[in-house]
């Protein structure tokens, strides 16, 4: 814990120092340190980052080989601190499960009593505002395997948000979601970030341009940036240019709707630049030469 | 009653009298009796004044309430069969739905557990050995184990995951389901027993032995994970069974004999204790495969 005590922050609400895990020979996670604060936090990175290990290791759902973190003050190295990290936790796994024969309602209701709520009315209670939260009122009494891809996922999210969770994990939450579901689940993302921490893994630059006051980005189980989403555009600024046909010499190109390359590298002389975005951010920072910013 | 308590209106197109408020007060809380409930019941059909008098008079949160209740009744999930049977036998309706989510509890898995002890019984019968129901002794100690190991874990229960990272105690969860199942299971194992009385007590042979593979199969599960477990406790009793065989040229087989029993009773026993000692570690997933097990978190500070 001695590393946390260093970090400059504003009371960050969860901590994470040296976290290091190993699956036989790869380091999925590689010392690693974030500090979230309250609001929605983004974590990027391609397949084989890491992201889901961080996320199941900040949710308790397996321990790390090194390193320790504490969430909302608690420290889950201990059985009792654990328990209070639990009883705070909001999890949405990467591919959540359902017991197919449960309603909407009964799937909340059961994960309602894994959260300990035991007393049957107040517990009914809060499974209807979460439904509510998620709009899922109108079809609570559906069971699960008759429902969309979108709103069993809403479904899961109403299961995480049972018992008002402080520290709300999102793994991969808009995967699978057409472009409107995902728009709405944005939305409720971003609702459920009011006044508690989420952190949100996601491959999909747009969910942290659109839901994020900070972003870390993952790279081989290492944090390779960590910061608000302006401060990741920024990296991009004069490295972003447009032509008719692909550079050559850009680190990666892309055809536009407009017709014409979007370049990212080390533009050529008097190339037509053009204003960096997230996307461009990212890809730079997923480029070897950026790991300098990593922080210890 | 009525006279006293109600107005009269100088209004002659109007009603000729009002529901006096302290009745609409009565009528809100459901305390109005017969006969003025049906006169104020009728009246306030047709009069807007008493309507609105019967409005400012209601306390808005009882009413709210009331609304709740309702809202409440409609959404109660209707129990299955096993959830009504449990709450009823004075199951806690929480522990009766956590129960009702156990894979294994299932109708088709109890269907499923039903064909096989029918076939193997049947199978015993007409094999027409001599001494001891040797197959329906060697299967039935299984079922149980084969039960328990499913009824929690990674492999049947889609919320694995979730129940994990749940306050509730990973071995409070087992236990909740464990018991049903393997009493589940040993009650069916009783009643195929009974469908084999030319063996007499012989035919419980399995008894001890189910309960000593069970208990070693959950002891080891934080060690060696929720499948690896129960998979090698099962084949050590195949492979004792037959080298039993082998060993045996004639007579009882030696894990039914006096002895063997006393063994499996031994096992049973030291390999609950174990388990006991181990249940903390039933509370995250291993770091390393799905399915390797247990053997994350390792201080044993919980009560």
């Amino acid at each position: 814990m001695s590393d946390l005590s260093s970090v400059p922050s504003a009371a960050p609400t969860v901590s994470a120092a040296g976290l290091t895990l190993r699956y036989g020979g790869t380091a999925a996670l590689d010392d690693v340190s974030v500090r979230l604060g309250e609001g929605v936090t983004g974590l990027l990175g391609p397949n084989g980052a890491g992201k889901t290990t961080l996320l199941r290791v900040l949710a308790t759902a397996v321990p790390p080989d090194k390193g320790a973190f504490t969430v909302l003050g608690n420290d889950p190295g201990t059985s009792a601190g654990r328990q209070e990290v639990r009883r705070a936790l909001g999890y949405l796994p990467q591919a959540p499960g359902f017991h197919p024969d449960f309603s909407a309602f009964e799937f909340v209701d059961y994960v309602a009593i894994l959260k300990e709520l035991t007393d049957r009315t107040a517990r009914h209670r809060e499974v209807r505002r979460v439904l509510d939260a998620v709009a899922l009122s109108d079809v609570r009494s559906k069971r699960i395997k008759k429902l969309s891809g979108g709103m069993r996922q809403r479904v899961a999210l109403a299961a995480a948000l049972v018992g008002d969770p402080g520290f709300l994990v999102l793994d991969e939450p808009t995967v699978g979601l057409d472009p409107e579901q995902r728009m709405r689940f944005r939305e409720l993302i971003a609702r459920a970030g009011e006044g508690r921490t989420v952190l949100l893994s996601t491959h999909q630059t747009e969910d942290v341009a659109m839901l994020c006051h900070r972003v870390i980005v993952m790279v081989r189980g290492r944090v390779r940036f960590e910061g608000t989403p302006a401060e990741l555009t920024a990296r991009a600024a004069g490295r972003v240019w447009s032509s008719t046909e692909r550079d050559p010499g850009a680190w990666a190109g892309w055809r536009t709707g407009t017709g014409s390359f979007r370049n990212v590298g080390e533009p050529p002389e008097g190339a037509d630049m053009v204003e960096p975005t997230l996307e461009d951010g990212y890809l730079l920072t997923l480029d070897g030469e950026s790991s300098e910013v990593a922080p210890a | 009653m009525s006279d006293g308590d109600t107005n009269e209106t100088r209004d002659p197109g109007a009603m000729t009298w009002h529901v006096a408020e302290d009745d609409l007060r009565a009528y809100v809380r459901g305390e109005l009796a017969a006969p003025m409930l049906w006169s104020a019941d009728t009246h306030l059909m047709a009069c807007a004044h008493c309507r609105a008098v019967l409005a400012e008079v209601s306390d808005p949160v009882p009413l709210d309430e009331g609304w709740e209740r309702l809202d409440a009744e409609l959404d109660v999930p209707r129990p299955g069969f096993l959830e009504s049977m449990l709450v009823r036998a004075g199951v806690a309706d929480h522990t009766a739905r956590l129960l009702a989510a156990t894979p294994v509890l299932r109708r088709s898995w109890l269907s499923a557990l039903v064909a096989v002890l029918f076939c193997t019984v049947i199978a015993t019968s007409s094999a027409g050995a001599p001494d001891s129901p040797a197959l329906f002794l060697a299967l039935a100690p299984l079922l149980p184990l084969a039960g328990v190991a499913l009824s929690y874990g990674p492999v049947l229960d889609p919320t694995y995951e979730m129940a994990v990272v749940s306050p509730m105690h990973g071995f409070r969860l087992l236990m909740i389901r464990t018991v049903p199942v393997l009493a589940t299971a040993l009650a069916l194992n009783g009643l195929a027993t009974l469908a084999l009385p030319s063996y007499g007590l012989r035919a419980l042979a399995w008894l001890l032995p189910a309960l000593a593979l069970t208990s070693t199969g959950l002891a080891l599960t934080p060690r060696l994970g929720p499948v690896l477990a129960p998979s090698l406790v099962g084949g050590t009793w195949i492979a004792v069974l037959l080298i039993a065989q082998g060993t045996t040229s004639e007579g009882t087989l030696a894990p039914y004999t006096v002895a063997g029993q006393s063994v499996a009773a031994a096992v049973a026993v030291l390999a609950a204790g174990l388990f006991y000692l181990r249940r903390d570690r039933f509370d995250s997933t291993s770091a390393h495969t799905p399915f390797a097990g247990f053997t994350g978190y390792t201080d044993g500070g919980a009560a």
